[in-house]
């Protein structure tokens, strides 16, 4: 099915499909760091190809950029994306220490890339259930750079299938102090098959 | 004046304006350049070739058809295929991993398309930042000539 032809419930449907496994990614990201997470409702939009790196913050904005590929019974991206002091805020947390500005180095790109696992794992699997299918993450990748260079992987690989790709996004933040919130933004991308399969199954059909 | 080349998107532009391509990673910026009309255009592609059968339209998204698309406008614009020199930059492979795919040589089979198809024009390649696993935007000096590749993750600056 084309993108663009989607109608208010489906969109919905999609909303409300992330917004499920959203909940449950949250979930284990709160565990994990020790705060609360709070979600916002998530958006559905099918936007050009070309306007992706806008819509993540700027294409010229660094960021840490995790994506993982579905595999199983559907095919699609996750990618998660945190601005550069968000970053830098996780990994504070989850390594229970100050640290002085991002620096990449094998522990802190681990650190960062399990949580990319465990966010999608969560995600993933509670979809899956919702929809009885078995969806799998892929291992985990992580760049360190520009926005627009970290997304345009996935835009590459989504482009193949057209100029429009359709993004679920739910941003999400931790720490009630502004000055100290993590922020991050989770896109899933499915390709176009496997939107069919999401809205078929939502139906009812097998 | 500075004008922006989106993603897939190819402009034309004379001195002394400037074109500019935010973020590439695996995407591939080319620049085609006639010293003398001192015109020249920049595009921002994301695949390498263009397969048989795609609409004309999604030329700048490839490219090798990119770069054939852009010579010819050049060329009604007044400059001459002959004259014209080309520079490059971009190609990354942005994520490291351990397991090989398809994706992972996009950025290196960007970067190859434009040599052979620039080979196969007789358009000289005089400049070449390609590769590696960091992200650029390039700034096109119409004026000039100069190709800036700007990476923000070391702040540096190369100049083709």
């Amino acid at each position: 099915m084309p993108f663009c032809d989607l109608n208010e419930v489906q969109l919905d449907t999609l909303k409300e499909i992330s917004n499920i496994g959203m909940g449950h990614a949250a979930t284990a990201l709160s565990q994990m760091i020790g705060q609360r997470i709070t979600l916002r409702v998530p958006r559905v939009s099918v936007t050009e190809i070309k306007e992706v790196p806008d819509r993540l913050g700027g294409a010229e904005a660094l960021m840490v950029g995790i994506t993982l590929q579905i595999l199983g019974d559907a095919r699609g991206s996750i990618m998660l994306l945190f601005p550069q002091e968000s970053a830098h805020r996780l990994l504070c947390c989850l390594l229970n220490r100050e640290e002085r500005g991002l620096v990449m180095n094998e522990l802190t790109v681990s650190a960062l890339k399990e949580v990319g696992n465990i966010l999608a794992s969560a995600y993933l699997s509670a979809i899956g259930n919702l929809l009885h299918k078995t969806l799998i993450p892929s291992v985990p990748m992580l760049a360190y750079d520009m926005a627009g260079a970290v997304a345009d992987y996935v835009l590459i690989e989504l482009s193949q299938g057209g100029d429009l790709a359709l993004m679920v996004e739910t941003d999400f933040s931790a720490g009630a102090d502004d000055a100290k919130r993590i922020r991050g933004h989770f896109f899933l991308m499915p390709d176009p098959q496997t939107l069919d399969i999401f809205l078929r199954m939502i139906r009812g059909e097998s | 004046m500075i004008e922006r080349v989106g993603i897939a998107e190819l402009k034309i532009a004379s001195a002394p304006q400037r074109l500019k391509a935010y973020g590439l990673g695996s995407c591939l910026a080319v620049a085609l350049y006639d010293p003398c009309t001192r015109l020249g255009g920049l595009v921002h592609s994301l695949l390498p070739q263009q397969r048989c059968g795609e609409p004309p339209a999604g030329a700048p998204k490839f490219v090798d058809a990119a770069i054939r698309l852009m010579v010819a406008e050049l060329s009604q614009a007044g400059a001459d295929p002959a004259r014209l020199l080309a520079k490059s930059a971009g190609g990354a492979n942005m994520f490291e991993s351990h397991y090989l795919t398809l994706m992972q040589s996009i950025g290196v089979r960007n970067a190859r398309s434009a040599r052979e198809t620039l080979e196969e024009l007789g358009i000289p390649l005089v400049g070449e930042e390609v590769g590696g696993n960091r992200g650029r935007t390039v700034t096109f000096d119409l004026a000039t000539g100069r190709l800036l590749v700007y990476c923000a993750r070391d702040d540096r600056t190369v100049v083709l």
